[in-house]
């Protein structure tokens, strides 16, 4: 293969891109490109922001254990070059077709059979979402199945139908025409995967490369200072969609495997930087499960199936789900560039609104989140406009540890949604400290919160209701400490 | 077998899982399609200075860009009211208005160029809210009025009175399928137009205007639509004329789909109402008296407004008799894209204000709502006058109270939640109980007609053309359905075409519920002329085979023909077509439907605008955070009449559907905007439609047994928007919820939708005041 090219497995062939070829620039969208080539309108555009699912496709690739992993995706958020490598499935892949016969997949025959198309029109990225849990080798249940669509809008059918052809579908999960091709398409898999060099794809307006490892990241950080990085590139391609923010240089660091893995030391946890939201939400929900109604109702499966820990943190947005958490866990952020590693405390890290402590030349290469305190009490809760697919009105995570007599010994309170960064109740958590953790200690903290914070009032919400929430959020944390148990809602 | 047809899959569903199914921008027809882009006014009310094209006309890949002075027929984008300029004429009235048409070779291309467009602009004061309005009295029409009774006399006697306000939001269609079409030029000027329309005569008829064509030289055609709700009825219009313009001028084919923000940005919602209502009772919470002034918010023209406040007007009492009432509407000329149809046209603004002052007398009197509204029902015999004075014939009222109050335990419920609320203080339950009653026609009456072209082949196949559009509430469906029972053949031998003008002349738009009703008497009309040229053959040749049968007792079932008398003789229908080829038969026909005995007198304001009612009522039970304002809808129960449906599947789907949509407006879909008239929400990260964990955790929906409607095809009912105003169940359950917070010693401030703003808002002030 040249070096302008990339490419992946569509309708069971290898499909080559080379740049020196075709017209359009490598920072595509998968849904642009798809939608380019003959017979594959079944992917459609809803929003082009990653909010509705229409543009759902499933990516297969093949996992450590030589086995073929498959995930939904939304092809809008995704520039082309990272499925180099991967088997790319759309609805049009789902049916098995004669010229004059067609017999669907079970996932679309459920949707047939349950009424669950109505116009019809988010429905091949319902089946696609449908499709890439009947794969996942989970055993869904009501809650996956909730899981697996909340990133899929329907306006018409109001969804009911939608879970009944989920659920028929998941009562007998039994191999497909995938399966059946599951080593042909590992062995093409790992034949495009061969080899270890970076990817450089040149077009005229635009350079985008695709390295493997750190050390290739970092050569071109070196060498491009300029250059934009990209992981899941959920937000880059949001802004490319929305207001034609075109990047001329992208580093796109999806392929580096070095940076996705979860070790677990004596004292502390290292998590890599291209670690997705989703192995992250899994990880949270074994360690530090108080956390979950942050982590569970972070955007959507398609999104956390792509978007990274690294990618979160690095944003530095004010409703930064994950930020919030990492505070409270005293996490630490590790970078490397080609001279020296830093690791900096998250919170000196991020420095002001979508700022943080990175230079040009340096990388984000992993989190470090030491482990439990078991005397502390944690407590999150996530407050949006819809439980699902939305980002924060304002958010809470906290930890408070009680003395023997119930005085507050140590306290963090730290909220999104509420400055123009994530950031601590400072005046709050002050006040309380070396008081009775009662009813009255925190009725009167709560007063202190206008000091803390003057939130706006914006498109999803008003000062009032930020600053009332506000001080709620802390008195959910007191009920759950006095109830031990973080109920969220 | 025609049976199983009761389940037969949407018509289309098989191509919409596999992908196949094309919506406009899908069409793969022509390799220089040229993409058209719309230039967009980003101010609320201004002059329009000056502007220079010449810079965006330089890049590469613009192939032209169109001002008003290019437009070659009238510019014009209301076929009726001639309001609405295609392009802007020297002023703009709202951010959105559409200024100059780009065709490039891409939608980046004219993106570029778009930016390139300098213009210059004198802003002038702008009009937003309904308050300002009517600071302004910048009125849209004159108020309208209808009246029953003595209402003022009334009210003064009254026992109690109530009087209040409410605020309804708009909402967004957010159909998924956003604003498209795509023109393709033909010869002399010819243009058909492919487009997501649920009303292709109208956009064929704008489209015919703006170019300065007769209708005969455009054709609309609509395959089908991913969505509509209401968003399509006339707003698919104005995208159809700016792609013809381009079209037309570069005599290319031209595609044009609006973005999803520009979509939101630019094209209509449902009406916000601001209402004042004063409401008379006595102890036993009987209205004596009603007095309600609704208030629309238009935006710039008049669009549709007018009907839907008409509406609104008609549902102002829901499902109750009320003796003395006056409802007044105005709508309000504002700088806003001018709001539209959307499912429910008026009814859902007019009954919520009834709906929340039935809800403050039963507070009021420590009574149960839903007993109150019990009370209230409209009756058989006696007590079953609207106020516009058409009788309520069929209600179905008392048989659903009774039905649903029992299967849905309320009144058991109601203790449980009172005990769950007195042990919990974080939580709160709520309950209601809401009925609808909805009014099917449109209200402008010579709307409700419609025509069918049926057509059978030598082969015995049928295609059947009507004047409705599909746009996923399953009416081509039900009229392949309604096709084969008329002519006793299976399904797979019938095909509905796409809905075409050069089939099928000046059809209404598939609204108002009607599709079904309407279409599908113009189908049964064009069958039974079909099925009259082809008796007299049929009998001679069954006559052949056993000369003692009748000539009125053929029967036309399960691809035969035959006598009632004789099964064993029969023909197959195919057999029979191809006979009837051979001896000069005519084998396809019009046909053709019009609403009987429907009128409305707007001077005296009575009438009987409405063919006939559909009914329902929903149960719901939710569950409210009093301290972040978040709701959860735990159980849902619903009962609703449906007539004898055609398919059950699909009106149970219109119902859940139309439910969820409603939920989604009486709780997370909120319109903000700013001082300048931009709009806040304009895309879904801000704009929150249900998802699908905001299904209830548990749903049960039921239709009406036994509930055969003698007025419509096939004894069924129309169901598309009805059961949108069920969600008032989930809208009242969250303020009894809120309520809770009190012990229900006090009345909450509420407004819809009842975003967790407004909820802990009215929370705080609850707490406030005990």
């Amino acid at each position: 293969m040249n070096t302008n090219c990339i490419q992946f497995i569509l309708d069971n062939e290898a499909y080559t891109i080379d740049w020196s070829k075709v017209d359009f620039p490598p920072s595509t969208t998968v849904l642009q490109f798809l939608r380019s080539i003959p017979k594959h309108t079944g992917t459609k555009e809803g929003c082009a922001e990653g909010d509705c699912g229409a543009c759902t496709v499933v990516l297969a690739e093949v996992n450590q254990n030589n086995k073929l992993t498959y995930k939904a995706i939304d092809s809008c958020l995704l520039f082309l070059p990272s499925i180099h490598g991967k088997q790319l499935i759309t609805i049009e892949n789902l049916a098995t077709k004669t010229p004059t016969s067609t017999s669907l997949h079970p996932v679309q025959q459920a949707i047939v059979e349950t009424h669950a198309s109505q116009c019809g029109y988010c429905t091949p990225g319902i089946a696609m979402s449908v499709f890439g849990m009947y794969k996942s080798g989970k055993t869904p249940d009501k809650n996956l199945i909730i899981d697996a669509l909340a990133g899929n809008l329907c306006r018409c059918t109001g969804y009911g139908s939608i879970i009944d052809a989920a659920e028929l579908t998941c009562k007998s999960i039994k191999p497909d025409h995938f399966t059946q091709n599951e080593s042909m398409i590992r062995e093409k898999l790992i034949e495009i995967n061969r080899s270890g060099d970076a990817i450089e794809l040149s077009f005229h307006n635009q350079l985008y490369f695709l390295p493997k490892t750190i050390k290739q990241t970092l050569e071109f950080k070196e060498k491009y200072p300029q250059a934009v990085l990209v992981n899941g590139s959920t937000d880059i391609a949001v802004r490319q969609n929305k207001t034609s923010e075109f990047q001329p240089q992208i580093i796109d660091i999806s392929a580096v495997k070095e940076i996705k893995q979860i070790i677990t030391n004596d004292n502390d946890f290292q998590i890599g930087a291209g670690c997705n939201i989703e192995n992250f939400k899994i990880f949270i929900h074994e360690n530090f499960h108080e956390f979950s109604p942050i982590t569970d109702h972070f955007a959507s499966l398609q999104i956390r199936n792509i978007a990274t820990l690294g990618g979160n943190i690095c944003n530095a947005s004010p409703i930064g789900d994950l930020i919030p958490l990492l505070i409270v866990l005293k996490a630490q952020v590790k970078t490397a560039s080609s001279v020296n590693t830093r690791i900096i405390n998250i919170e000196n890290f991020i420095t002001g609104y979508r700022s943080i402590d990175l230079h040009n030349n340096e990388l984000v290469t992993e989190i470090i989140i030491p482990k439990k305190d078991n005397d502390s009490h944690y407590y999150s809760e996530k407050v949006s406009t819809r439980r699902d697919l939305d980002i924060s009105t304002l958010s809470i995570a906290a930890s408070i540890k009680l003395s023997s007599a119930g005085n507050v010994e140590d306290i963090m309170l730290v909220y999104g949604g509420l400055a123009s960064t994530v950031k601590r109740a400072k005046l709050c958590e002050d006040f309380l400290k070396g008081k009775r953790f009662t009813l009255e200690m925190i009725s009167e903290a709560i007063q202190l919160i206008n000091n803390d914070f003057t939130p706006i009032s914006d498109a999803r919400s008003t000062t009032e209701y930020r600053i009332e929430a506000a001080g709620n959020l802390m008195l959910k944390l007191f009920y759950s400490v006095q109830l031990n148990n973080n109920n969220g809602f | 077998m025609i049976g199983p047809m009761k389940n037969i899959p949407h018509e289309s569903a098989i191509s919409h899982v596999t992908g196949e199914a094309n919506y406009v921008s899908d069409i793969q027809l022509h390799n220089n399609l040229l993409w058209g882009h719309v230039y967009f006014s980003p101010k609320a009310h201004a002059n329009i200075k000056s502007y220079d094209l010449s810079e965006a006309l330089k890049i590469d890949g613009v192939v032209d860009i169109l001002d008003i002075k290019r437009i070659p027929g009238i510019n014009q984008l209301n076929a009726l009211s001639h309001d609405e300029p295609c392009l802007a004429d020297g002023k703009v009235s709202f951010i959105g208005q559409a200024i100059f048409l780009i065709a490039a070779k891409n939608r980046e291309t004219a993106i570029l160029a778009s930016k390139k467009i300098k213009i210059e602009y004198e802003e002038l004061e702008s009009i937003l809210t309904i308050e300002d309005a009517m600071a302004k009295s910048n009125l849209l029409a004159p108020t309208r009025r209808i009246e029953t009774g003595n209402p003022d006399e009334a009210m003064k006697s009254a026992q109690f009175r109530l009087k209040g306000k409410l605020s309804t939001g708009a909402q967004e269609h957010w159909y998924l399928e956003t604003q498209s079409a795509m023109c393709v030029p033909g010869e002399n000027r010819n243009m058909t137009v492919y487009a997501s329309s649920q009303n292709p005569t109208e956009t064929q008829n704008v489209v015919a205007e703006v170019l300065g064509l007769q209708s005969n030289q455009v054709i609309c055609e609509v395959k089908r639509m991913g969505g509509g709700f209401g968003g399509k009825e006339t707003q698919a219009n104005p995208i159809a004329a700016w792609a013809a313009l381009l079209a037309d001028a570069t005599q290319q084919a031209v595609l044009m789909q609006l973005s999803r923000d520009e979509d939101q940005k630019i094209t209509g919602k449902r009406h916000p109402f601001l209402s004042n209502y004063e409401i008379g009772f006595d102890e036993n919470g009987i209205i004596t008296s009603y007095i309600v002034d609704l208030h629309g918010n238009a935006g710039s023209s008049f669009d549709l407004s007018i009907p839907i406040l008409e509406r609104a007007m008609f549902h102002a009492e829901n499902s109750y008799f009320i003796e003395n009432m006056r409802v007044t509407g105005t709508m309000w000329k504002t700088n806003l894209p001018s709001n539209t149809a959307f499912r429910g046209f008026g009814g859902p603004q007019g009954m919520a204000v009834i709906e929340n002052a039935i809800d403050r007398i039963a507070r009021f009197l420590h009574k149960d709502a839903a007993e109150i509204r019990f009370k209230n029902f409209y009756q058989i015999e006696s007590k079953n006058l609207t106020h516009y004075g058409q009788l309520v014939k069929n209600n179905k009222l008392p048989i659903i109270w009774n039905q649903i109050i029992k299967s849905s335990d309320y009144f058991e419920r109601r203790q449980q939640i009172n005990h769950f609320n007195a042990s919990h203080q974080i939580i709160k339950r709520g309950l209601a109980l809401t009925p609808i009653k909805f009014g099917i026609s449109f209200t402008t009456a010579f709307l409700n007609q419609a025509g069918a072209l049926v057509l059978i082949y030598k082969d015995g196949s049928v295609m059947v053309n009507h004047g409705g559009t599909e746009m996923g509430q399953g009416l081509h469906t039900k009229i392949l359905h309604i096709a084969a029972k008329e002519l006793g053949i299976t399904k797979d031998s019938i095909t509905i075409s796409p809905t075409n003008t050069s089939k099928v002349p000046n059809t209404s738009p598939t609204a108002a519920s009607s599709g079904t009703d309407l279409n599908g008497m113009a189908v049964k009309d064009a069958i039974t002329t079909i099925k009259k040229r082809l008796k007299p053959l049929v009998y001679r040749l069954l006559l052949a085979k056993d000369p003692t049968i009748k000539p009125t007792n053929i029967i036309f079932k399960d691809n035969y023909v035959f006598p009632k008398s004789n099964p064993a003789i029969a023909i197959s229908f195919s057999d029979i077509v191809k006979q009837a080829h051979f001896e000069q038969i005519s084998l396809s026909a019009t046909g053709y439907y019009g609403t009987p005995g429907i009128f409305f007198d707007r001077e005296k304001g009575k009438g009987k605008p409405f063919h006939y009612y559909a009914f329902g009522m929903a149960v719901s039970e939710v569950e409210v955070d009093i301290l972040t304002g978040n709701t959860k809808i735990l159980q849902t129960d619903i009962l609703h009449d449906a007539g004898k449906s055609i398919h059950t599947e699909i009106d149970k789907g219109q119902v859940m559907g139309a439910f969820m949509q409603g939920v989604g407006w009486c709780t997370t879909e909120v319109i903000r905007y700013d001082t300048k008239g931009n709009l806040l929400n304009c895309t879904p990260d801000t704009y929150k439609i249900p998802g699908i964990g905001d299904f209830p955790l548990k749903y049960k929906a039921e239709l009406l047994n036994n509930a055969n409607n003698p007025n419509a095809i096939h004894q069924s009912k129309a169901i598309g928007e009805p059961p949108f105003m069920l969600a008032f169940s989930v809208w009242l359950a969250i303020k009894d919820a809120i309520s809770a917070v009190s012990n229900h010693t006090k009345e909450p401030d509420f407004s819809l939708p009842a975003t967790k703003e407004v909820v802990l808002i009215s929370i705080k002030k609850l707490k406030e005041s005990l």
